[in-house]
């Protein structure tokens, strides 16, 4: 063991170095997980250089392997894969450099990604953040949109293109951020939160248009997808083509296939809404109308009813039957009149036939006692008595004097 | 008989003096009435057409009050 250096006795460069070399020597070999940054073949030298990233954290390693380890068969290495490395720390003392020397580089497949997604998806699942109880409706016509999306990516331009054009009122608000690699998780998260908390923002569209599973990894992202589920307002997501599902399509209130798609779903569309409204209102109008030219036409039909329209038919029957019975009655009347002028006639006649008064005229008279008795018998009258002769001139009142009465 | 004086929005509703006018018209048709009785129900009929007339014009009225905004577009 050297002794512990110190100014006085400082370690040489190599000392050090070795000390390092050792150290580092005791990590022994790991399998390490990353994604292929960098890859560098110099010509057919033995050596092969890559910089392994971490697949969350902003930080990498290189590594250096040999030819043979980097070309194996099936592997297909090329930048940007996810691959599993065996490896042992190497501390090259000649530059005092450190790196991983990797003895064996497995390509996380496909599999293995979509086997990871799955594992997190079940969790979820299980936890009940997909449950449809869940999914919030959209708003009919949000006044603002939120967006999440890559600067001027054309994600962003088919959202907004095709809702302003749908609805001309709507206005954005835009968070434009990574929307591939490590960071993009964390900054369509922040986005989000920003976002929500923002009152006026209605409904949030997070959009990207297709990609790769890996470029799509961070919308499968755990924390991502649990910042979907704790978002009050409600989100749409349009990432990937139509057929790629990432699991944030699974939380979110409202799937869309595209970004164009996204846009049809969060604004109506005003042509379509306008043309509806008035159809409603002329289908009212016609109800209405055709309702009052109905009434109308009852109306019309009573009026012309003989016992409104002519209400003088009433009179004219009673009229003949008065007029009728005014001619009988005339006629009966006039029958008795002429009858009882007869009658007269006769009677007068009778009268006159019996009456003294013509006998009179021819110079006779009547004589009648005080109580208007008819004399017929000088014996029924007493002497002196008074009598009442009718002449035809007129009357004379006399008293019976019997001077030289016979007998 | 019935009291004509006219109150500037007459209480009975349409629907009350249309079926009340059905009544009399059918009642005339009927006869058998005294002249009295015929009078008088025709007088009312006369009276409750105006009313249903009444109401309809209001009704057209108002539909055309709101029929500008139509001509608009």
């Amino acid at each position: 063991m050297t002794a512990p250096s110190s100014p006085e006795a400082p370690w040489p460069v190599r000392t050090v170095a070795r000390k390092v070399a050792e150290w580092i020597g005791r990590l022994g070999e790991v399998w390490v997980e990353g994604q292929v940054a960098q890859l560098s073949r110099r010509g057919n030298a033995a050596t092969v250089f890559l910089t392994l990233r971490d697949p969350v954290a902003d930080l990498s390693v290189p590594v250096t392997c040999h030819r043979d380890v980097a070309d194996r068969p099936g592997l297909e290495l090329s930048e940007g894969a996810r691959v599993l490395v065996r490896a042992r720390p190497d501390y090259y003392v000649a530059r005092g450099s450190f790196s991983l020397r990797a003895t064996e580089i497995r390509a996380v497949g496909l599999g293995e990604l979509l086997a990871r997604i799955e594992r997190i998806r079940q969790l979820l699942a299980a936890e009940g953040l997909f449950d449809v109880v869940r999914k919030r409706s959209l708003p009919f016509a949000p006044a603002v949109v939120g967006v999440i999306t890559g600067r001027d990516s054309a994600a962003e331009r088919d959202v907004l293109v095709t809702a302003r054009r749908r609805w001309p009122a709507v206005r954005f608000a835009m968070h434009n951020c990574a929307v591939q690699g490590p960071q993009a998780a964390a900054n369509v998260i922040e986005g989000l939160r920003k976002l929500d908390a923002d009152v006026s923002v209605e409904v949030i569209v997070v959009a990207r248009g297709g990609g790769s599973v890996e470029d799509l990894l961070p919308f499968s992202d755990e924390g991502l997808v649990r910042a979907i589920a704790a978002c009050r307002t409600p989100v749409v997501t349009a990432v990937g083509h139509e057929t790629d599902t990432t699991l944030v399509d699974h939380v979110a209130d409202v799937r869309a296939a595209t970004p164009t798609d996204a846009a049809h779903r969060i604004v109506p569309e005003i042509g379509e809404q306008r043309r509806l409204v008035e159809g409603l209102r002329a289908r009212a109008r016609h109800l209405i109308t055709t309702r009052v030219e109905q009434q109308e036409r009852w109306l019309e039909s009573v009026r012309t009813r003989p016992v409104l329209a002519n209400p003088e038919r009433l009179l004219h029957g009673r009229a003949d039957d008065v007029a009728q019975l005014r001619t009988r009655a005339r006629r009966t009347v006039v029958h008795r009149v002429e009858g009882a002028e007869r009658d007269l006639e006769h009677a007068r006649a009778r009268v006159a036939a019996l009456s003294p008064a013509a006998t009179l005229d021819r110079g006779y008279a009547v004589v009648q006692r005080a109580d208007g008795a008819l004399v017929r018998d000088p014996a029924e009258v007493a002497d002196g008595e008074r009598l009442r002769v009718r002449v035809s001139g007129g009357r004379l009142d006399v008293r019976v004097d019997r001077e030289d009465e016979e007998p | 008989m019935s009291n004509t004086e006219q109150t500037d929005e007459p209480t009975t509703t349409y629907e009350q003096a249309r079926e009340e006018l059905a009544d009399v018209v059918r009642r005339l048709e009927a006869g058998g009435l005294t002249l009295e009785e015929s009078l008088a129900l025709w007088e009312r009929g006369e009276e409750l057409a105006t009313l249903c007339q009444h109401w309809l014009d209001r009704a057209r009225e108002r539909l055309a009050a709101a029929a500008p905004a139509d001509d608009e577009d």
